[in-house]
């Protein structure tokens, strides 16, 4: 064997156990949802498996709760996203303002990432609870009566948005930050001489600056925050009224507490594809667009 | 900014004050600081017994995700230095599937998983949450732009003078990348260790629970007794905390190129 072969194949052999666990655990399950969306698969009876065409997929734009669902997550997004970048961006600038202990604050805002969603979920239900709550006994300190942080439809999405964003804004922040680090002081400095004041200095310079991380820290956001589970699953089981359900948390209970896998799966696939084209879209845009 | 630091924090201390009040306490918080500090809280999570064993998924939660992060780490910085140092045939195109997979939002893989896992009769297993989870692309495709960015004529050099692939492997390659290895397994194990949906979905008795999963379904359990729940999310979360604080540096300055690598 020459050399070139004899490293071929032992560079086959260390590849082999990746690629195994990724042919098994990534590939075939993509395959198996491909083909399961195509079918009818009810666990509770177990011999109904058949193929029906493209059923799922016309049933789930016409089922009402799967739209429901679909508004709900959209309405997450729509909170979320912007929320999360115009607050990381803030308390990434006021960190690159500072001249001392901006690592222990960095570390300080990130804390909150490390937890984990039910530990997150169990913390601010308590500063949510409408008798016991640490939030309404505030209120009541300064006179203002209890407020229905998780039990009115019309606050439990800021709610679950609220806490969401105390979760994930360090990371974000974190990021950001470092990118504006990268910025050449330069810059900034021949700008201030020319004398731009705040305003166009971070329109004109620290905007565009940052457009590639902000394009980057905008699309994975808002791929995580369509698929929104834990949060709202923990603290309000997707009520008050379906008002806070998902789609993924529709998903899970179609899949797992009716046990209709194949329209779980279809569902997942549309779920995809609108979190593709939001992304694509995204990417197009913030490229081209004068950010 | 040291006020919004602090106002961040808030929360998590709240959280460890509390559960060391006692329940009377607790639900009239006048004061942050227990005027009557008291263990009894801890005491009642730790001697749980069949309806909610805690110490038995603080043990499942140690050994999954200790596991994963000792096979991810294996797995990914073999499978990465085939790739970028042994030219495996087809590793450029494979490493592009990968990274391509990784696009494929979570949700996805969760109703073939289950039932693949079903027919392996791997569900309520530990290994329904170790062996899926070494297919993740993230270690493979960080620890090969890793690789790439050091250079390999010296590995190069000593494969062709006999030097085995094994021996290179252990003695040059994976020491060589041993800082992105530490940060890989870091990042594998926090992600592990805070894994909900995994084990709401594939474990199915109380005692084969990883943490989130339990203190979850314990919290539904006992509702509004927020001084026991806040000491099992204390408990819960004070092997991370312990992790974060020890590799603090490591996990902010990784977390901070992430947005910078594109």
């Amino acid at each position: 064997m020459t050399y070139v072969q004899k490293r071929s194949l032992s560079g086959l052999l260390f590849l082999a156990p990746y690629a195994l666990a990724f042919a098994a655990f990534v590939l075939a399950p993509i395959a198996v949802a491909l083909v399961l969306a195509f079918m009818q698969f009810d666990l509770t009876s177990r011999s109904t498996i058949h193929f029906v065409g493209a059923k799922n997929f016309s049933d789930a734009v016409k089922d009402d709760y799967f739209r429901q669902a679909f508004v709900v997550t959209l309405r997450y997004v729509v909170l979320m996203v912007p929320g999360l970048i115009v607050a990381s961006l803030g308390m990434a600038m006021g960190m690159n303002a500072m001249t001392r202990g901006r690592n222990t604050v960095r570390a300080l805002l990130f804390l909150p990432g490390m937890f984990n969603v039910a530990v997150t979920a169990i913390l601010w239900m308590w500063f949510y609870d409408g008798q016991f709550g640490l939030f309404n006994y505030l209120l009541k300190g300064m006179g203002v009566g209890p407020a229905p942080w998780l039990s009115d439809k019309s606050w439990a999405m800021g709610s679950i948005v609220l806490m969401s964003l105390w979760w994930a804004c360090g990371g974000t922040a974190i990021i950001l930050l470092a990118a504006l680090q990268q910025i050449p002081k330069q810059i900034f400095e021949a700008a201030a001489i020319d004398g731009a004041g705040p305003a166009p200095l971070f329109s004109k310079i620290t905007l565009p600056q940052l457009k590639p991380v902000l394009l980057f820290v905008v699309v994975t956001n808002t791929i995580a925050a369509f698929q929104v589970f834990g949060q709202p699953y923990l603290l309000t089981r997707g009520g008050p009224e379906l008002s806070t359900r998902g789609l993924v948390q529709y998903i899970y209970e179609t899949a797992f507490n009716n046990y209709r896998l194949g329209y779980g799966a279809a569902m997942s696939w549309l779920l995809f594809l609108v979190v593709a084209a939001f992304a694509l879209a995204q990417y197009r845009f913030l490229r081209r667009g004068s950010v | 900014m040291w006020l919004l630091a602090l106002l961040f924090l808030t929360p998590a201390v709240l959280m460890i004050l509390t559960a060391f009040k006692p329940e009377a306490e607790v639900l009239n918080p006048a004061s942050a600081i227990p005027k009557h500090w008291t263990l009894e809280n801890f005491a009642y999570v730790l001697g749980w017994a069949e309806e909610a064993p805690f110490t038995r998924w603080l043990l499942n939660s140690l050994f999954i995700s200790t596991s994963v992060t000792l096979l991810v780490a294996v797995f990914s910085s073999m499978a990465a230095f085939a790739i970028t140092r042994l030219k495996a045939p087809g590793g450029g195109l494979f490493l592009g599937i990968v990274v391509a997979s990784m696009m494929i939002p979570g949700q996805l893989f969760l109703v073939p998983l289950y039932l693949m896992l079903s027919r392996l009769h791997w569900l309520d297993t530990p290994a329904a949450l170790i062996v899926p989870a070494t297919a993740g692309g993230f270690g493979v495709f960080m620890l090969s732009a890793f690789m790439r960015s050091i250079p390999g004529a010296v590995e190069e050099a000593a494969l062709i003078d006999g030097c085995s692939p094994l021996g290179l492997y252990l003695n040059v390659s994976l020491p060589l990348c041993a800082p992105a290895v530490a940060t890989l397994a870091i990042f594998t194990f926090i992600g592990s260790w805070n894994d909900f949906m995994g084990p709401l979905v594939f474990m199915d008795s109380v005692r084969n629970y990883t943490l989130p999963v339990g203190i979850a379904l314990y919290q539904s359990s006992y509702y509004a007794e927020y001084g026991k729940t806040l000491a099992t999310s204390a408990l819960a979360t004070a092997p991370l905390i312990i992790v974060f604080l020890a590799f603090q540096r490591q996990i902010v300055d990784s977390m901070a190129s992430t947005g910078l690598k594109e």
